[in-house]
This record gives structure tokens, C-alpha cells and sequence, in this order.
């Protein structure tokens, strides 16, 4: 380019270099610093996933063996725990995809947290696999790959099924995790030095906002979003065929996709909860996460509530219904076997606790938001240990019926895969804008652009 | 030849000037934009995104490689059931359908790469006229012009609310 001409305009009104936007800054403040708490929450998790690898480790030595595996019930508290992650990994697709298809503009203040969650909970879900299988250095058989043997996999195996669903599942949550993140990531680029703003530029791709960008941009998202939809829907479905599939009193129902999305969506929708109440709390970001954003978030706790609450019921109704006594019978061992802890622990974590919101002030009461979404936490938890375990230890023949109670190291793995869940999100929390900074942005402008009142 | 660069405050007043520049026939317009607006999808660019194409090849690749790779692997490696077809389509719908997605997520990736023109520039160099204000919440306009449309276009910038207008250096 020639040398600029010696400026040829005849009133150049060079302001001052405004300052930045408010956002930006309330936003990326969450990035900045640590305190002597973060890092005692930091050293917590990574020293409790590390205790539940050592625990892993020990269990790779000795066998599955120093699990609570007993015949007949070979799917523990692993499997157990990799449905739970599953599900809470439905939310952030729910929230970004689903929620933006329907325009519904009160999802972006959670939206970017929820898809970090997915992200993890994913990975959390994934090292179940190779856990539960024991000899996880041949998990790799479940690939179809070209081999001296000339096997194939089984693709009428609903295990096959999952297999893609959850890679599937995997892959885009991280696509998508991703595109939201690049225009995020050159506003922190801009305003960071030395290696931050080096890792930056490089996640960036020398994103600067150009109306090409934008647009190919939000194309991007809507198609990702149109794509996703389906997805989050046939993960959990799938997921739950692992079960459904099979012929075992309490798992063959048709009812199982439905109940299982609607119970994955309960769940994760209670675990954005239960991580972004400290989260807005510790970081002041009450002018972004408002109280109309929980409200909303309780109302799905409500209406998911109700919808896994008819699902036990149908489940119920059926067995009786139907006349088949091996149903019936599973379902009167859940409510009235050695499980009934377990299953009255779900039902009243599920069912009766979250009716507090129809309560509209509960709805709002930050404390009871937290407590709340806890229990349900838990009772989701209790779900999968129910449908799992109770089906498993009492199927048709007498003569092979047994009890299993988990025992220490799965629980220690248990607790530490929410370590795991934790430190990755700790860490997240200071690598990116926990809020969709752009899209908080395009709101505020467009209501500067129409005047306050939208 | 210089570059004039326009600040704006909003969305429509840069869609108005970008619409008006390219009307009057400035080939090289482009706009930096804080967030994604409707408005300014055609500011520079005519037509939807080409990133649906992307996305649409993707999926019907995937649809087409999970029903070749199930069909064809059950084929590969028979195993006889009650004298049924070796492969059943039922199950593979599941494959099918799910690298449908893989693949069409992956693509609209690839797409938005390709179509966005990412990774952009040289590393950790930006455009002469971009700053850290469109990463805030300010809009620019910046057209190439001739020396003798300079005023012109900057005549045409403040007509539209610009905050200020300046010339790029290079």
C-alpha cells in the first residue's frame, strides 16, 4: 500500500480512545487472578481424581474382582455412573441447540457454562467405558477397524449403537463448544499479554469480526444447532436401547427413549444449576446470570420433574397392566426388595422435592434453587443405580437371583469422577469467558439500537 | 491508495453505509462488527452463507458411509441367522443417522473454515484498520478509495452517524 496522503479530510476528529465495553470487562474479570479458595477447589479435585485413578490403577492389578460384581449383576456402579454423566452432558446441547433454535434469548447467559459442562461430562462419561470394562487396553475393539482376524463389529449390538452415539456425541459438543468460543476467545486476545495472548491469537484463527465472519459464523451455528437437536435426543435414546433392547424384566419398555431424554435433560438442567448458583455468587455476575435466568431454568426442573414422574408411573402401571407377572414382580422387588432405598430416595428426589416450584417464590429463592438441584442430582444418580441394578440382580430364573452392593473402590472412582467433572471445570473457568461475551453483547446493542424497551 | 475507516455505534447505520459505498461502486468495503447481526449479513456479501452446502454434502456423506460400512461389513463377515439377509437395515439406521450427524457437524467445521476464510491474516497480525474497539462494542466501515473520493466518502461516513472518521496507515 502507497504512504497515506497527508490527511486530506477536513475535519478529522480524532476522540480518544473509548473506553472498553463494560461487558468485556465484568465478563473477563472472571479469568483474572486466583484466590487462595480457587486453588484449595483446584488441588481438591485433582487430588480426588487422582486418588480415583490410583484406585483405578489398583483395580487394572487385582481385577474387577475388588468391585461389588456379583453374579448375576455384571453392570455396576460404573455403568451407573457413565449414564449419570451422559445425562448431565444433555444440557448444554439442550440450552445451545434447542434453545436457540427457538430463539429463546434468555439461554445465553448459560449457554457457554452448560456446553463446558457437556463438553466434560462427556469426557467424565467416557472413562467409564474403560473402567467398567476392566482391560480397558482393548476397549479398542468396539472400533471397526480392518484386522488380521477379518471380524467386523456387530452393528445390530445397541452397545454398537452407543459407541457412535456417545463419539458422535462428543465430537460436535466440542465443535460447537469451539465456534461459540472463537469470537470469545479474540476479545480476550485483545485484551491479554505475553503467553495468554499467544494461546489466544493461535485459538482465534485470526477471528476480527468481519461481516464474512459473522455471517458464516452464524450460519455455522444454526446448522450445528439443526444437527444437534436431533443428536441430544438420540443420544440418551440410544443409550437407553443398551437397556431397552435387551429382554430383562424392568429394561424391555418402549417407554425407556423418551423417559431416559427427559430424564438426561432433568438432570443436566439441575447440574447447571447446582455448578452456576457459586459460580454467579463468587464471580458477582448477577447483572448477566439474573434471577429471570434461574426462574426459567426451575420451570424446565418442573416440567422435566413431572415428565420423569409420569414415566415412573407408566412404568409402574404397565407391569401391573400388562398381566406379565416377571414385570410385575421386578417392579414390586424395586419399591419393596432390598433396593428400596434406592428407589424411594429416586422418587422423592425426582418427584416430590422439585414440586416446591410450582411455588413461584421458590422459583427465585436462591438457596432453595441450590438445594433443590442437588437432591435432584442425586436422585438421578439413584435412578440409573435402580433401573441398572434392580433389573440385573432379579431376572427370570430364581436360581440365579443375587444381591450387589457396590463396594469401597467403586465408590471412591464414583466420587472422583465429579473431581475430575470439577477440575476440568475450575480450569475452564479461567481459560474462557464463562458467559457468551458476543452474544451478551448483540442483545445490549440491539436494545441500544430500539431504544431500552425491546 | 488510502483506506477511510468509519466508526459506528449501530448495527443499522452500518448496514445503511456499507449499502450506500457499495452503490456507489467502492469494491472494497469491509466491516468489523462486535457480535452477529442480521443487518449486516449482506453488507458486503450478497446471498445466504455459502456454509450450508457444507453441511448438506456432509450429511448425506455420513448417511451413505454408515449404511455402506454396516452393509458392507455384515457382508464381509456373514454370519447366517435363520436364513435371513446377512445385513438388516432396522439397526443401521442408528449408524447411519448418527454419522450423518458426525459427518455434517464436521463439515459445517470445514465450512465455516473455508467459507470464513479461518484461520485469517498472519499469525498475531490483524488488519491495519482493526483494533480492540470491535472487539468492544463499536462497529467500523473501512473502504478503499482513489484520493479524489476521499471526501466523499468521508461526507458519506458522517452522513450516517459515524463517531469519526479517520484514514488507515498502512
Amino acid at each position: 500500500m502507497s504512504p497515506p496522503p497527508a490527511m486530506p479530510i477536513t475535519e478529522t476528529t480524532r476522540l480518544p480512545a473509548p473506553p472498553d465495553s463494560k461487558i468485556n470487562r465484568d465478563i473477563l474479570r472472571v479469568m483474572e487472578g486466583t484466590s487462595p479458595g480457587y486453588w484449595f477447589l483446584v488441588a481438591l479435585a485433582v487430588i480426588g481424581a487422582h486418588v480415583a485413578g490410583g484406585v483405578w490403577a489398583y483395580q487394572v492389578y487385582a481385577g474387577l474382582g475388588i468391585g461389588g460384581y456379583t453374579h448375576p449383576v455384571f453392570w455396576g456402579v460404573y455403568i451407573v455412573t457413565f449414564v449419570f454423566w451422559v445425562g448431565i452432558a444433555h444440557a448444554g446441547t439442550l440450552i445451545s441447540a434447542i434453545l436457540y433454535l427457538f430463539r429463546a434469548k434468555w439461554r445465553n447467559a448459560i449457554n457457554r457454562s452448560a456446553e463446558a459442562m457437556t463438553v466434560f461430562a462427556v469426557l467424565t462419561a467416557a472413562q467409564f467405558l474403560g473402567i467398567h470394562v476392566g482391560r480397558m487396553w482393548k476397549s479398542y475393539f468396539i472400533l471397526p477397524y480392518p484386522n488380521q482376524r477379518g471380524l467386523w463389529v456387530n452393528f445390530k449390538s445397541p452397545l454398537m449403537w452407543d459407541t457412535f452415539a456417545i463419539s458422535t456425541y462428543g465430537t460436535i459438543s466440542i465443535v460447537f463448544f469451539y465456534i461459540g468460543l472463537i469470537p470469545d476467545i479474540a476479545i480476550a486476545r485483545d485484551r491479554s499479554t505475553g503467553i495468554r495472548k499467544l494461546i489466544y491469537t493461535a485459538l482465534a484463527l485470526g477471528w476480527q469480526g468481519t461481516s464474512i465472519q459473522w455471517k458464516s459464523h452464524t450460519r455455522s451455528v444454526l446448522h450445528l444447532s439443526g444437527l444437534a437437536t436431533p443428536l441430544v435426543l438420540s443420544v440418551h435414546s440410544v443409550v437407553s436401547w443398551d437397556f431397552a433392547m435387551s429382554i430383562v424384566p424392568g429394561w424391555h419398555a418402549t417407554i425407556f427413549a423418551p423417559y431416559f431424554v427427559a430424564g438426561a435433560i432433568f438432570s443436566g438442567f439441575a447440574m447447571v444449576l447446582t455448578v452456576m448458583i457459586p459460580v454467579r455468587r463468587i464471580y458477582k455476575l448477577e447483572a448477566y446470570i439474573t434471577d429471570y435466568h434461574f426462574e426459567n431454568m426451575a420451570r424446565f426442573l418442573l416440567l422435566t420433574s413431572m415428565i420423569v414422574g409420569y414415566s415412573y408411573g407408566t412404568e409402574y402401571f404397565i407391569a401391573w397392566y400388562s398381566g406379565v407377572e416377571p414385570e410385575a414382580t421386578a417392579f414390586w422387588y424395586r419399591a419393596f426388595g432390598p433396593y428400596w432405598l434406592s428407589t424411594w430416595i429416586m422418587i422423592v428426589c425426582n418427584c416430590v422435592i422439585p414440586m416446591v416450584f410450582w411455588y413461584p417464590p421458590a422459583r427465585t429463592h436462591i438457596p432453595t434453587l441450590f438445594i433443590v438441584s442437588t437432591f435432584i442430582n442425586i436422585g438421578m444418580w439413584f435412578e440409573r443405580y435402580v433401573i441398572i441394578i434392580t433389573s440385573l440382580s432379579r431376572e427370570y430364573d430364581p436360581a440365579v437371583w443375587g444381591v450387589y452392593t457396590p463396594t469401597l473402590p467403586e465408590l471412591i472412582i464414583l466420587a472422583g469422577s465429579f473431581c475430575f467433572f470439577a477440575m476440568f471445570f475450575l480450569l475452564f473457568l479461567k481459560a474462557f469467558p464463562v458467559i457468551a461475551i458476543a452474544e451478551v453483547k448483540e442483545l445490549a446493542i440491539h436494545e441500544k439500537a430500539h431504544g431500552g424497551a425491546h | 491508495m488510502p483506506s477511510l475507516l468509519g466508526i459506528y455505534d449501530l448495527p443499522g447505520d452500518v448496514a445503511a453505509v456499507s449499502r450506500r459505498l457499495r452503490s456507489r461502486g467502492f469494491k472494497d468495503v469491509e466491516v468489523y462488527a462486535p457480535a452477529a447481526f442480521p443487518e449486516l449479513d449482506e453488507a458486503v456479501e450478497d446471498g445466504p452463507s455459502r456454509v450450508r452446502i457444507w453441511t448438506l454434502v456432509g450429511g448425506l456423506t455420513g448417511v451413505v458411509t454408515g449404511f455402506f460400512i454396516t452393509i458392507w461389513m455384515s457382508n464381509d463377515w456373514p454370519v447366517m441367522i435363520g436364513g435371513k439377509p446377512f445385513a438388516s437395515i432396522p439397526p443401521y439406521v442408528v449408524i447411519g443417522f448418527e454419522l450423518a450427524i458426525l459427518f455434517g457437524g464436521l463439515a459445517t467445521l470445514l465450512g465455516l473454515l473455508a467459507v470464513g476464510k479461518l484461520p485469517y491474516g498472519s499469525f498475531g497480525k490483524n488488519d491495519a484498520a482493526y483494533s480492540a474497539r470491535f472487539s468492544a462494542e463499536e462497529f467500523g466501515v473501512v473502504v478503499e478509495c482513489q484520493d479524489r473520493d476521499v471526501r466523499e466518502v468521508d461526507a458519506l461516513m458522517r452522513s450516517h452517524d459515524a463517531k469519526e472518521v479517520t484514514v488507515v496507515e498502512a
